[in-house]
Protein backbone atom coordinates (compact mmCIF):
# COMPACT_ATOMS: atom_id res chain seq x y z
CA UNK A 1 0.00 0.00 0.00
CA UNK A 2 2.84 2.29 0.87
CA UNK A 3 4.58 1.69 -2.48
CA UNK A 4 1.27 2.16 -4.20
CA UNK A 5 0.87 5.63 -2.71
CA UNK A 6 4.45 6.62 -3.49
CA UNK A 7 4.01 5.46 -7.09
CA UNK A 8 0.78 7.41 -7.55
CA UNK A 9 2.15 10.60 -6.00
CA UNK A 10 5.32 10.39 -8.09
CA UNK A 11 3.23 9.94 -11.23
CA UNK A 12 1.10 12.96 -10.37
CA UNK A 13 4.20 15.05 -9.60
CA UNK A 14 6.00 14.14 -12.82
CA UNK A 15 2.97 14.60 -15.04
CA UNK A 16 2.08 17.92 -13.41
CA UNK A 17 5.58 19.38 -13.77
CA UNK A 18 5.81 18.13 -17.37
CA UNK A 19 2.41 19.62 -18.26
CA UNK A 20 3.25 22.97 -16.64
CA UNK A 21 6.46 23.05 -18.64
CA UNK A 22 4.55 22.44 -21.88
CA UNK A 23 1.88 25.00 -21.01
CA UNK A 24 4.36 27.75 -20.26
CA UNK A 25 6.21 26.88 -23.47
CA UNK A 26 3.00 27.42 -25.44
CA UNK A 27 2.44 30.78 -23.76
CA UNK A 28 6.02 31.81 -24.39
CA UNK A 29 5.90 30.96 -28.06
CA UNK A 30 4.86 34.51 -29.02
CA UNK A 31 6.95 36.30 -26.42
CA UNK A 32 9.96 37.18 -28.56
CA UNK A 33 7.89 38.22 -31.58
CA UNK A 34 5.46 40.21 -29.43
CA UNK A 35 8.33 42.07 -27.77
CA UNK A 36 9.80 42.97 -31.16
CA UNK A 37 6.39 44.15 -32.33
CA UNK A 38 5.86 46.20 -29.18
CA UNK A 39 9.29 47.82 -29.63
CA UNK A 40 8.42 48.81 -33.19
CA UNK A 41 10.67 46.26 -34.94
CA UNK A 42 7.91 45.17 -37.30
CA UNK A 43 10.11 43.56 -39.96
CA UNK A 44 11.90 41.40 -37.37
CA UNK A 45 8.59 40.66 -35.64
CA UNK A 46 7.11 39.47 -38.94
CA UNK A 47 10.04 37.04 -39.34
CA UNK A 48 9.57 35.68 -35.83
CA UNK A 49 5.85 35.18 -36.38
CA UNK A 50 6.64 33.35 -39.62
CA UNK A 51 9.08 31.18 -37.66
CA UNK A 52 6.26 30.21 -35.29
CA UNK A 53 4.10 29.28 -38.30
CA UNK A 54 6.99 27.20 -39.63
CA UNK A 55 7.72 25.41 -36.37
CA UNK A 56 4.32 25.03 -34.76
CA UNK A 57 2.22 21.96 -35.31
CA UNK A 58 -0.92 23.48 -33.87
CA UNK A 59 -3.21 24.93 -36.57
CA UNK A 60 -4.59 27.39 -34.05
CA UNK A 61 -1.15 28.74 -33.12
CA UNK A 62 -0.26 28.98 -36.81
CA UNK A 63 -3.39 31.02 -37.55
CA UNK A 64 -2.80 33.26 -34.53
CA UNK A 65 0.76 33.81 -35.62
CA UNK A 66 -0.32 34.50 -39.19
CA UNK A 67 -2.72 37.17 -37.94
CA UNK A 68 0.01 38.75 -35.84
CA UNK A 69 2.37 38.64 -38.81
CA UNK A 70 -0.28 40.38 -40.91
CA UNK A 71 -0.44 43.06 -38.21
CA UNK A 72 3.33 43.60 -38.47
CA UNK A 73 3.17 43.76 -42.27
CA UNK A 74 0.32 46.24 -42.05
CA UNK A 75 2.53 48.45 -39.89
CA UNK A 76 5.14 48.25 -42.66
CA UNK A 77 2.50 49.16 -45.25
CA UNK A 78 2.91 45.79 -47.01
CA UNK A 79 -0.79 45.07 -47.45
CA UNK A 80 -0.27 42.92 -50.54
CA UNK A 81 2.19 40.68 -48.71
CA UNK A 82 -0.11 40.48 -45.66
CA UNK A 83 -2.96 39.52 -47.96
CA UNK A 84 -1.03 36.71 -49.65
CA UNK A 85 0.14 35.43 -46.24
CA UNK A 86 -3.39 35.44 -44.84
CA UNK A 87 -4.54 33.42 -47.82
CA UNK A 88 -2.86 30.44 -46.13
CA UNK A 89 -5.29 30.62 -43.23
CA UNK A 90 -8.50 30.99 -45.23
CA UNK A 91 -9.21 27.26 -45.00
CA UNK A 92 -8.97 27.24 -41.21
CA UNK A 93 -12.13 25.71 -39.74
CA UNK A 94 -11.40 25.82 -36.00
CA UNK A 95 -12.15 28.52 -33.50
CA UNK A 96 -14.95 30.78 -34.80
CA UNK A 97 -13.52 34.05 -33.51
CA UNK A 98 -10.16 33.29 -35.15
CA UNK A 99 -11.88 32.38 -38.40
CA UNK A 100 -13.86 35.62 -38.37
CA UNK A 101 -10.65 37.56 -37.69
CA UNK A 102 -8.88 35.85 -40.60
CA UNK A 103 -11.72 36.64 -43.00
CA UNK A 104 -11.94 40.24 -41.80
CA UNK A 105 -8.19 40.83 -41.99
CA UNK A 106 -8.04 39.21 -45.42
CA UNK A 107 -10.84 41.48 -46.65
CA UNK A 108 -9.14 44.51 -45.08
CA UNK A 109 -5.74 43.77 -46.61
CA UNK A 110 -7.34 43.00 -49.98
CA UNK A 111 -9.10 46.36 -49.89
CA UNK A 112 -5.93 48.21 -48.90
CA UNK A 113 -3.93 46.39 -51.59
CA UNK A 114 -6.45 47.52 -54.22
CA UNK A 115 -8.37 44.23 -54.61
CA UNK A 116 -11.79 45.64 -53.80
CA UNK A 117 -13.76 42.93 -55.61
CA UNK A 118 -11.96 40.26 -53.63
CA UNK A 119 -12.53 42.20 -50.40
CA UNK A 120 -16.24 42.41 -51.18
CA UNK A 121 -16.46 38.69 -51.99
CA UNK A 122 -14.69 37.89 -48.69
CA UNK A 123 -17.08 40.11 -46.74
CA UNK A 124 -20.07 38.40 -48.39
CA UNK A 125 -18.53 35.06 -47.45
CA UNK A 126 -18.01 36.31 -43.90
CA UNK A 127 -21.67 37.35 -43.68
CA UNK A 128 -22.71 33.99 -45.04
CA UNK A 129 -20.65 32.05 -42.48
CA UNK A 130 -21.36 34.27 -39.48
CA UNK A 131 -24.96 35.25 -40.03
CA UNK A 132 -24.92 38.49 -38.03
CA UNK A 133 -21.34 39.53 -37.29
CA UNK A 134 -22.39 42.71 -35.49
CA UNK A 135 -19.12 44.56 -35.54
CA UNK A 136 -18.72 48.19 -36.48
CA UNK A 137 -15.40 47.57 -38.20
CA UNK A 138 -17.01 45.02 -40.55
CA UNK A 139 -19.82 47.44 -41.41
CA UNK A 140 -17.28 50.21 -41.93
CA UNK A 141 -15.03 48.10 -44.14
CA UNK A 142 -17.97 46.98 -46.26
CA UNK A 143 -19.05 50.62 -46.64
CA UNK A 144 -15.59 51.60 -47.83
CA UNK A 145 -15.40 48.64 -50.22
CA UNK A 146 -18.83 49.42 -51.69
CA UNK A 147 -17.81 53.08 -52.04
CA UNK A 148 -14.71 52.01 -53.93
CA UNK A 149 -16.80 49.74 -56.16
CA UNK A 150 -19.39 52.52 -56.68
CA UNK A 151 -22.32 50.25 -55.73
CA UNK A 152 -24.40 53.22 -54.57
CA UNK A 153 -27.71 51.39 -54.10
CA UNK A 154 -26.11 48.51 -52.17
CA UNK A 155 -24.25 51.09 -50.12
CA UNK A 156 -27.50 52.80 -49.09
CA UNK A 157 -29.08 49.46 -48.11
CA UNK A 158 -25.96 48.56 -46.20
CA UNK A 159 -25.98 51.86 -44.33
CA UNK A 160 -29.65 51.41 -43.49
CA UNK A 161 -28.96 47.92 -42.18
CA UNK A 162 -26.06 49.21 -40.09
CA UNK A 163 -28.16 52.00 -38.59
CA UNK A 164 -31.14 49.73 -37.92
CA UNK A 165 -28.92 47.28 -36.06
CA UNK A 166 -27.30 49.93 -33.87
CA UNK A 167 -29.30 53.12 -33.67
CA UNK A 168 -32.66 52.54 -32.11
CA UNK A 169 -33.52 56.17 -32.69
CA UNK A 170 -35.53 56.20 -35.94
CA UNK A 171 -35.07 59.91 -36.59
CA UNK A 172 -31.29 59.58 -36.35
CA UNK A 173 -31.38 56.75 -38.91
CA UNK A 174 -33.44 58.90 -41.26
CA UNK A 175 -31.13 61.87 -40.74
CA UNK A 176 -28.06 59.79 -41.52
CA UNK A 177 -29.64 58.30 -44.63
CA UNK A 178 -30.63 61.79 -45.73
CA UNK A 179 -27.07 63.01 -45.24
CA UNK A 180 -25.82 60.09 -47.36
CA UNK A 181 -28.35 60.90 -50.10
CA UNK A 182 -27.29 64.55 -50.07
CA UNK A 183 -23.58 63.75 -50.44
CA UNK A 184 -24.31 61.23 -53.17
CA UNK A 185 -26.69 63.53 -55.10
CA UNK A 186 -24.20 66.37 -55.01
CA UNK A 187 -21.36 64.09 -56.06
CA UNK A 188 -23.29 62.39 -58.85
CA UNK A 189 -24.38 65.75 -60.23
CA UNK A 190 -20.74 66.79 -60.38
CA UNK A 191 -20.00 63.54 -62.19
CA UNK A 192 -22.46 64.31 -64.98
CA UNK A 193 -19.62 65.37 -67.20
CA UNK A 194 -19.37 63.57 -70.52
CA UNK A 195 -16.03 63.51 -72.35
CA UNK A 196 -17.79 62.84 -75.64
CA UNK A 197 -20.00 65.87 -75.16
CA UNK A 198 -16.95 68.02 -74.37
CA UNK A 199 -15.43 66.93 -77.69
CA UNK A 200 -18.62 67.73 -79.61
CA UNK A 201 -18.85 71.18 -78.01
CA UNK A 202 -15.27 71.96 -79.02
CA UNK A 203 -16.02 70.78 -82.55
CA UNK A 204 -18.67 73.46 -83.01
CA UNK A 205 -17.40 76.20 -80.71
CA UNK A 206 -13.62 76.20 -80.09
CA UNK A 207 -12.75 76.27 -76.39
CA UNK A 208 -16.31 75.57 -75.19
CA UNK A 209 -15.54 71.87 -74.51
CA UNK A 210 -12.75 72.94 -72.15
CA UNK A 211 -15.15 75.35 -70.41
CA UNK A 212 -17.68 72.50 -70.04
CA UNK A 213 -14.93 70.29 -68.58
CA UNK A 214 -14.28 73.00 -65.98
CA UNK A 215 -10.99 74.25 -67.43
CA UNK A 216 -11.75 77.82 -68.51
CA UNK A 217 -8.05 78.75 -68.87
CA UNK A 218 -7.39 76.01 -71.40
CA UNK A 219 -10.61 76.96 -73.21
CA UNK A 220 -9.53 80.61 -73.64
CA UNK A 221 -6.01 79.60 -74.72
CA UNK A 222 -7.28 77.12 -77.30
CA UNK A 223 -9.87 79.52 -78.73
CA UNK A 224 -7.26 82.31 -78.94
CA UNK A 225 -4.72 80.00 -80.68
CA UNK A 226 -7.29 79.02 -83.29
CA UNK A 227 -8.29 82.63 -83.87
CA UNK A 228 -4.65 83.77 -84.14
CA UNK A 229 -3.76 81.07 -86.65
CA UNK A 230 -6.87 81.89 -88.70
CA UNK A 231 -5.95 85.58 -88.59
CA UNK A 232 -2.42 84.77 -89.77
CA UNK A 233 -3.94 82.75 -92.60
CA UNK A 234 -6.15 85.68 -93.60
CA UNK A 235 -3.32 88.24 -93.48
CA UNK A 236 -1.05 86.03 -95.58
CA UNK A 237 -3.76 85.41 -98.19
CA UNK A 238 -4.48 89.14 -98.29
CA UNK A 239 -0.78 89.82 -98.97
CA UNK A 240 -0.61 87.18 -101.68
CA UNK A 241 1.39 84.56 -99.76
CA UNK A 242 -0.85 81.69 -100.77
CA UNK A 243 1.53 78.79 -100.19
CA UNK A 244 2.76 80.24 -96.90
CA UNK A 245 -0.82 80.85 -95.76
CA UNK A 246 -1.60 77.19 -96.36
CA UNK A 247 1.37 75.82 -94.36
CA UNK A 248 1.93 78.57 -91.76
CA UNK A 249 -1.75 79.53 -91.28
CA UNK A 250 -3.99 76.57 -91.96
CA UNK A 251 -1.39 74.04 -90.72
CA UNK A 252 -1.27 75.37 -87.16
CA UNK A 253 -5.03 76.04 -87.25
CA UNK A 254 -5.90 72.41 -87.93
CA UNK A 255 -3.47 71.34 -85.18
CA UNK A 256 -5.14 73.68 -82.68
CA UNK A 257 -8.63 72.74 -83.85
CA UNK A 258 -8.31 68.94 -83.73
CA UNK A 259 -5.96 69.12 -80.74
CA UNK A 260 -8.58 71.25 -78.94
CA UNK A 261 -11.29 68.65 -79.55
CA UNK A 262 -9.07 65.88 -78.19
CA UNK A 263 -7.94 68.01 -75.26
CA UNK A 264 -11.53 68.83 -74.27
CA UNK A 265 -12.34 65.10 -74.06
CA UNK A 266 -9.16 64.36 -72.09
CA UNK A 267 -9.79 67.19 -69.63
CA UNK A 268 -13.38 66.04 -69.12
CA UNK A 269 -12.17 62.48 -68.37
CA UNK A 270 -9.50 63.76 -65.98
CA UNK A 271 -11.90 66.04 -64.12
CA UNK A 272 -14.56 63.35 -63.95
CA UNK A 273 -12.05 60.98 -62.32
CA UNK A 274 -10.91 63.62 -59.86
CA UNK A 275 -14.54 64.43 -58.93
CA UNK A 276 -15.22 60.74 -58.45
CA UNK A 277 -12.23 60.63 -56.10
CA UNK A 278 -13.62 63.59 -54.21
CA UNK A 279 -17.01 61.90 -53.88
CA UNK A 280 -15.42 58.66 -52.64
CA UNK A 281 -13.30 60.58 -50.13
CA UNK A 282 -16.35 62.50 -48.89
CA UNK A 283 -18.31 59.26 -48.48
CA UNK A 284 -15.41 57.55 -46.69
CA UNK A 285 -15.19 60.54 -44.33
CA UNK A 286 -18.95 60.32 -43.79
CA UNK A 287 -18.78 56.61 -42.91
CA UNK A 288 -15.98 57.21 -40.42
CA UNK A 289 -18.18 59.85 -38.80
CA UNK A 290 -21.14 57.44 -38.76
CA UNK A 291 -19.00 54.81 -37.05
CA UNK A 292 -17.74 57.34 -34.49
CA UNK A 293 -21.33 58.44 -33.82
CA UNK A 294 -22.55 54.87 -33.41
CA UNK A 295 -19.67 54.02 -31.09
CA UNK A 296 -20.56 57.01 -28.91
CA UNK A 297 -24.19 55.95 -29.02
CA UNK B 1 8.85 -4.68 -5.49
CA UNK B 2 7.01 -4.46 -8.77
CA UNK B 3 6.04 -0.87 -7.86
CA UNK B 4 9.67 -0.12 -7.21
CA UNK B 5 10.66 -1.36 -10.68
CA UNK B 6 7.81 0.57 -12.30
CA UNK B 7 8.92 3.70 -10.47
CA UNK B 8 12.48 3.33 -11.66
CA UNK B 9 11.26 2.82 -15.25
CA UNK B 10 9.04 5.87 -14.95
CA UNK B 11 11.85 8.02 -13.61
CA UNK B 12 14.08 6.82 -16.42
CA UNK B 13 11.46 7.69 -19.04
CA UNK B 14 10.89 11.19 -17.69
CA UNK B 15 14.54 11.83 -17.11
CA UNK B 16 14.99 11.09 -20.83
CA UNK B 17 13.15 14.32 -21.78
CA UNK B 18 15.66 16.77 -20.25
CA UNK B 19 18.53 14.68 -21.62
CA UNK B 20 17.00 14.84 -25.09
CA UNK B 21 16.46 18.58 -24.74
CA UNK B 22 20.00 19.06 -23.57
CA UNK B 23 21.29 17.13 -26.55
CA UNK B 24 19.18 19.24 -28.85
CA UNK B 25 20.40 22.47 -27.35
CA UNK B 26 23.94 21.24 -27.29
CA UNK B 27 24.17 20.79 -31.04
CA UNK B 28 24.83 24.24 -32.49
CA UNK B 29 24.86 22.56 -35.88
CA UNK B 30 21.34 21.38 -35.34
CA UNK B 31 20.28 24.93 -34.51
CA UNK B 32 21.90 26.24 -37.67
CA UNK B 33 20.33 23.46 -39.70
CA UNK B 34 16.91 24.42 -38.37
CA UNK B 35 17.62 28.07 -39.18
CA UNK B 36 18.62 27.14 -42.73
CA UNK B 37 15.45 25.06 -43.07
CA UNK B 38 13.49 28.12 -42.01
CA UNK B 39 15.37 30.29 -44.50
CA UNK B 40 14.57 27.77 -47.24
CA UNK B 41 10.94 27.97 -46.19
CA UNK B 42 11.11 31.78 -46.55
CA UNK B 43 12.74 31.47 -49.97
CA UNK B 44 9.96 29.12 -51.08
CA UNK B 45 7.48 31.78 -49.97
CA UNK B 46 9.46 34.35 -51.98
CA UNK B 47 10.16 36.34 -48.83
CA UNK B 48 13.62 37.31 -50.03
CA UNK B 49 14.21 40.32 -47.79
CA UNK B 50 13.58 38.25 -44.67
CA UNK B 51 15.78 35.39 -45.98
CA UNK B 52 18.65 37.74 -46.67
CA UNK B 53 18.26 39.42 -43.30
CA UNK B 54 18.53 36.06 -41.51
CA UNK B 55 21.47 34.96 -43.66
CA UNK B 56 23.32 38.17 -42.85
CA UNK B 57 22.50 37.71 -39.17
CA UNK B 58 24.07 34.25 -39.20
CA UNK B 59 27.23 35.83 -40.59
CA UNK B 60 30.30 33.62 -40.42
CA UNK B 61 29.37 30.18 -39.15
CA UNK B 62 32.62 28.44 -39.96
CA UNK B 63 34.01 26.63 -42.97
CA UNK B 64 31.52 23.76 -42.76
CA UNK B 65 28.63 26.07 -43.40
CA UNK B 66 30.16 28.71 -45.65
CA UNK B 67 29.18 26.95 -48.90
CA UNK B 68 25.56 26.60 -47.87
CA UNK B 69 25.39 30.19 -46.65
CA UNK B 70 27.08 31.58 -49.77
CA UNK B 71 24.85 29.53 -52.03
CA UNK B 72 21.66 30.61 -50.28
CA UNK B 73 22.70 34.27 -50.18
CA UNK B 74 23.65 34.16 -53.86
CA UNK B 75 20.44 32.40 -54.78
CA UNK B 76 18.27 34.92 -52.93
CA UNK B 77 20.13 37.80 -54.59
CA UNK B 78 19.69 36.11 -57.97
CA UNK B 79 15.92 35.89 -57.33
CA UNK B 80 15.99 39.57 -56.37
CA UNK B 81 17.80 40.30 -59.65
CA UNK B 82 20.77 41.69 -57.76
CA UNK B 83 23.05 39.87 -60.17
CA UNK B 84 26.45 41.34 -59.37
CA UNK B 85 26.25 40.56 -55.66
CA UNK B 86 24.66 37.22 -56.46
CA UNK B 87 27.58 36.22 -58.71
CA UNK B 88 30.00 37.29 -56.00
CA UNK B 89 28.36 34.97 -53.46
CA UNK B 90 27.69 32.04 -55.80
CA UNK B 91 31.26 31.94 -57.04
CA UNK B 92 32.52 31.52 -53.48
CA UNK B 93 30.92 28.07 -53.25
CA UNK B 94 33.65 25.43 -53.06
CA UNK B 95 34.20 22.42 -55.34
CA UNK B 96 33.24 19.93 -52.62
CA UNK B 97 29.77 21.38 -52.29
CA UNK B 98 26.89 19.48 -53.93
CA UNK B 99 25.66 22.80 -55.31
CA UNK B 100 29.03 23.72 -56.84
CA UNK B 101 27.94 23.29 -60.47
CA UNK B 102 24.67 25.09 -59.99
CA UNK B 103 26.40 27.96 -58.19
CA UNK B 104 29.14 28.42 -60.74
CA UNK B 105 26.98 28.07 -63.82
CA UNK B 106 24.48 30.58 -62.41
CA UNK B 107 27.34 32.82 -61.23
CA UNK B 108 28.74 32.89 -64.77
CA UNK B 109 25.30 33.57 -66.18
CA UNK B 110 24.83 36.49 -63.77
CA UNK B 111 28.15 37.96 -64.91
CA UNK B 112 27.12 37.54 -68.54
CA UNK B 113 23.83 39.28 -67.82
CA UNK B 114 25.53 42.35 -66.33
CA UNK B 115 27.91 42.57 -69.29
CA UNK B 116 31.04 41.10 -67.65
CA UNK B 117 31.57 38.65 -70.50
CA UNK B 118 35.30 38.04 -69.98
CA UNK B 119 34.83 37.22 -66.29
CA UNK B 120 31.96 34.91 -67.13
CA UNK B 121 34.17 33.10 -69.65
CA UNK B 122 36.91 32.67 -67.05
CA UNK B 123 34.46 31.18 -64.57
CA UNK B 124 33.15 28.73 -67.16
CA UNK B 125 36.67 27.65 -68.19
CA UNK B 126 37.45 26.89 -64.55
CA UNK B 127 34.48 24.57 -64.04
CA UNK B 128 35.88 21.03 -64.10
CA UNK B 129 33.68 18.92 -66.37
CA UNK B 130 33.90 15.30 -67.44
CA UNK B 131 34.16 14.65 -71.15
CA UNK B 132 30.79 13.80 -72.71
CA UNK B 133 28.87 14.89 -69.62
CA UNK B 134 25.84 17.16 -69.54
CA UNK B 135 27.94 19.74 -67.70
CA UNK B 136 30.35 19.85 -70.62
CA UNK B 137 27.52 20.38 -73.11
CA UNK B 138 26.08 23.05 -70.86
CA UNK B 139 29.42 24.81 -70.66
CA UNK B 140 29.71 24.76 -74.46
CA UNK B 141 26.28 26.28 -74.81
CA UNK B 142 27.06 29.03 -72.28
CA UNK B 143 30.40 29.80 -73.95
CA UNK B 144 28.79 29.91 -77.38
CA UNK B 145 26.19 32.31 -76.00
CA UNK B 146 28.94 34.49 -74.56
CA UNK B 147 30.73 34.48 -77.92
CA UNK B 148 27.55 35.68 -79.63
CA UNK B 149 27.09 38.38 -76.98
CA UNK B 150 30.59 39.59 -77.86
CA UNK B 151 29.84 39.25 -81.59
CA UNK B 152 32.81 36.88 -81.89
CA UNK B 153 31.60 34.41 -84.50
CA UNK B 154 34.92 32.50 -84.77
CA UNK B 155 34.78 31.78 -81.06
CA UNK B 156 31.13 30.78 -81.48
CA UNK B 157 31.96 28.20 -84.16
CA UNK B 158 34.59 26.73 -81.86
CA UNK B 159 31.92 25.84 -79.31
CA UNK B 160 28.96 25.20 -81.59
CA UNK B 161 30.94 22.29 -83.10
CA UNK B 162 30.28 20.54 -79.79
CA UNK B 163 26.48 20.93 -79.96
CA UNK B 164 25.41 17.34 -79.82
CA UNK B 165 21.65 17.60 -79.43
CA UNK B 166 21.71 14.77 -76.94
CA UNK B 167 20.65 16.54 -73.78
CA UNK B 168 16.96 17.29 -73.72
CA UNK B 169 17.49 20.24 -71.35
CA UNK B 170 19.22 22.22 -74.08
CA UNK B 171 18.36 20.73 -77.48
CA UNK B 172 16.06 23.59 -78.38
CA UNK B 173 18.47 26.23 -77.10
CA UNK B 174 21.31 24.78 -79.20
CA UNK B 175 19.09 25.23 -82.25
CA UNK B 176 18.14 28.73 -81.13
CA UNK B 177 21.81 29.74 -80.74
CA UNK B 178 22.38 28.71 -84.32
CA UNK B 179 19.46 30.84 -85.45
CA UNK B 180 20.76 33.81 -83.41
CA UNK B 181 24.12 33.40 -85.06
CA UNK B 182 22.46 33.48 -88.51
CA UNK B 183 20.47 36.60 -87.61
CA UNK B 184 23.58 38.36 -86.36
CA UNK B 185 25.49 37.39 -89.47
CA UNK B 186 22.75 38.41 -91.87
CA UNK B 187 21.76 41.56 -90.03
CA UNK B 188 22.49 44.75 -91.96
CA UNK B 189 23.80 47.35 -89.55
CA UNK B 190 22.97 50.72 -91.05
CA UNK B 191 25.53 53.48 -90.67
CA UNK B 192 24.61 56.77 -88.94
CA UNK B 193 26.87 58.64 -91.39
CA UNK B 194 25.09 57.23 -94.46
CA UNK B 195 21.72 58.02 -92.84
CA UNK B 196 22.80 61.63 -92.24
CA UNK B 197 24.02 62.00 -95.82
CA UNK B 198 20.81 60.53 -97.21
CA UNK B 199 18.75 62.97 -95.15
CA UNK B 200 20.91 65.85 -96.36
CA UNK B 201 20.14 64.83 -99.95
CA UNK B 202 16.42 64.14 -99.43
CA UNK B 203 14.95 65.03 -96.05
CA UNK B 204 13.55 61.94 -94.32
CA UNK B 205 15.39 59.45 -96.53
CA UNK B 206 17.87 58.66 -93.74
CA UNK B 207 15.04 57.61 -91.45
CA UNK B 208 13.56 55.41 -94.17
CA UNK B 209 17.05 53.86 -94.54
CA UNK B 210 16.98 53.25 -90.75
CA UNK B 211 13.73 51.33 -91.22
CA UNK B 212 11.48 54.06 -89.79
CA UNK B 213 9.43 54.71 -92.92
CA UNK B 214 6.52 56.65 -91.43
CA UNK B 215 8.90 58.94 -89.50
CA UNK B 216 10.80 59.53 -92.76
CA UNK B 217 7.68 60.51 -94.70
CA UNK B 218 6.51 62.87 -91.93
CA UNK B 219 9.96 64.51 -91.75
CA UNK B 220 9.96 65.00 -95.48
CA UNK B 221 6.52 66.62 -95.43
CA UNK B 222 7.51 68.99 -92.60
CA UNK B 223 10.70 70.17 -94.27
CA UNK B 224 8.99 70.43 -97.67
CA UNK B 225 6.13 72.50 -96.21
CA UNK B 226 8.59 74.84 -94.50
CA UNK B 227 10.65 75.08 -97.68
CA UNK B 228 7.59 76.01 -99.75
CA UNK B 229 6.60 78.60 -97.15
CA UNK B 230 10.06 80.17 -97.30
CA UNK B 231 9.94 80.18 -101.07
CA UNK B 232 6.57 81.94 -100.97
CA UNK B 233 7.94 84.65 -98.68
CA UNK B 234 11.03 84.99 -100.88
CA UNK B 235 8.87 85.29 -103.99
CA UNK B 236 6.68 87.98 -102.42
CA UNK B 237 9.16 90.02 -100.34
CA UNK B 238 12.63 89.17 -101.59
CA UNK B 239 15.66 87.81 -99.76
CA UNK B 240 15.71 90.70 -97.26
CA UNK B 241 12.11 90.33 -96.21
CA UNK B 242 11.90 89.60 -92.44
CA UNK B 243 9.27 86.93 -93.03
CA UNK B 244 11.59 85.14 -95.44
CA UNK B 245 14.53 85.37 -93.01
CA UNK B 246 12.46 83.96 -90.13
CA UNK B 247 10.91 81.29 -92.31
CA UNK B 248 14.24 80.29 -93.88
CA UNK B 249 15.82 80.15 -90.44
CA UNK B 250 13.11 77.81 -89.18
CA UNK B 251 13.41 75.68 -92.34
CA UNK B 252 17.19 75.48 -91.91
CA UNK B 253 16.77 74.40 -88.29
CA UNK B 254 14.32 71.68 -89.25
CA UNK B 255 16.56 70.56 -92.12
CA UNK B 256 19.66 70.30 -89.92
CA UNK B 257 17.64 68.70 -87.13
CA UNK B 258 16.36 66.12 -89.57
CA UNK B 259 19.91 65.17 -90.59
CA UNK B 260 20.98 64.77 -86.97
CA UNK B 261 17.71 62.97 -86.18
CA UNK B 262 18.36 60.45 -88.96
CA UNK B 263 21.79 59.60 -87.56
CA UNK B 264 20.28 59.22 -84.08
CA UNK B 265 17.47 57.07 -85.49
CA UNK B 266 20.02 54.71 -87.05
CA UNK B 267 21.99 54.47 -83.81
CA UNK B 268 18.75 53.82 -81.91
CA UNK B 269 17.72 51.16 -84.41
CA UNK B 270 21.11 49.44 -84.05
CA UNK B 271 20.86 49.58 -80.28
CA UNK B 272 17.32 48.16 -80.37
CA UNK B 273 18.47 45.27 -82.54
CA UNK B 274 21.50 44.61 -80.37
CA UNK B 275 19.39 44.73 -77.20
CA UNK B 276 16.81 42.37 -78.67
CA UNK B 277 19.50 39.89 -79.69
CA UNK B 278 21.20 40.10 -76.30
CA UNK B 279 17.92 39.36 -74.55
CA UNK B 280 17.24 36.39 -76.82
CA UNK B 281 20.74 34.97 -76.33
CA UNK B 282 20.63 35.46 -72.56
CA UNK B 283 17.22 33.83 -72.47
CA UNK B 284 18.54 30.79 -74.29
CA UNK B 285 21.52 30.65 -71.95
CA UNK B 286 19.22 30.84 -68.94
CA UNK B 287 16.60 28.23 -69.80
CA UNK B 288 18.99 25.22 -69.87
CA UNK B 289 20.35 26.25 -66.46
CA UNK B 290 16.84 26.28 -65.03
CA UNK B 291 16.07 22.97 -66.70
CA UNK B 292 19.28 21.30 -65.60
CA UNK B 293 19.48 22.45 -62.00
CA UNK B 294 15.92 23.11 -60.79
Amino acid sequence: MKWNNVFCLTCIFLCATHSIEKLSAAEDVFEKANTLFADGYYFEAAIEYERIIFLSESPEVRVQSNLKKAESLKQLGSFGRARSDLQRSLNYRGNDSLRLEVLYQFAFCSFMAGFSFEAYATLLHLRNVFKEPHEHRIYLLESLVLTDLMHWEDLRNHLQNWMVNYAENESWTQKTLQAYDDILDKGLRALEIDPERAGILSTFLPGSGQFYAGEAGWGILNAFSQLASLAAFGVMVYNGYYIASFFAGLGPFQSFYFGGIRQAGDLATKNKNSRLNELQTALAQFFFEVEAGLLDY
Amino acid sequence: MKYCIALIVLLLVFSFFPVQAALRLDGQDQELRTELDFILHLITREDYDASLYLLERIGDAGRDWSDSLNFLSGWVMYRQKNLELSANKLLKVGKESPVFYKSHFFGAYNLAHIGQHQEAQKVLYNIPVASGSMHEALRCLQLSGLALLQNDLDEYFKYSMSFVGEHHVMVEQERNMESHRRRLEEARTPSPLVAGMLSAAVPGLGRIYAGKTSEGIISFLYVAALGFTSYDFYRGGGAKSPMFIISAGVTGLFYAGNIAGSAVAVRRKNQEFRYEMEQRILFDMHIPLRNAFN
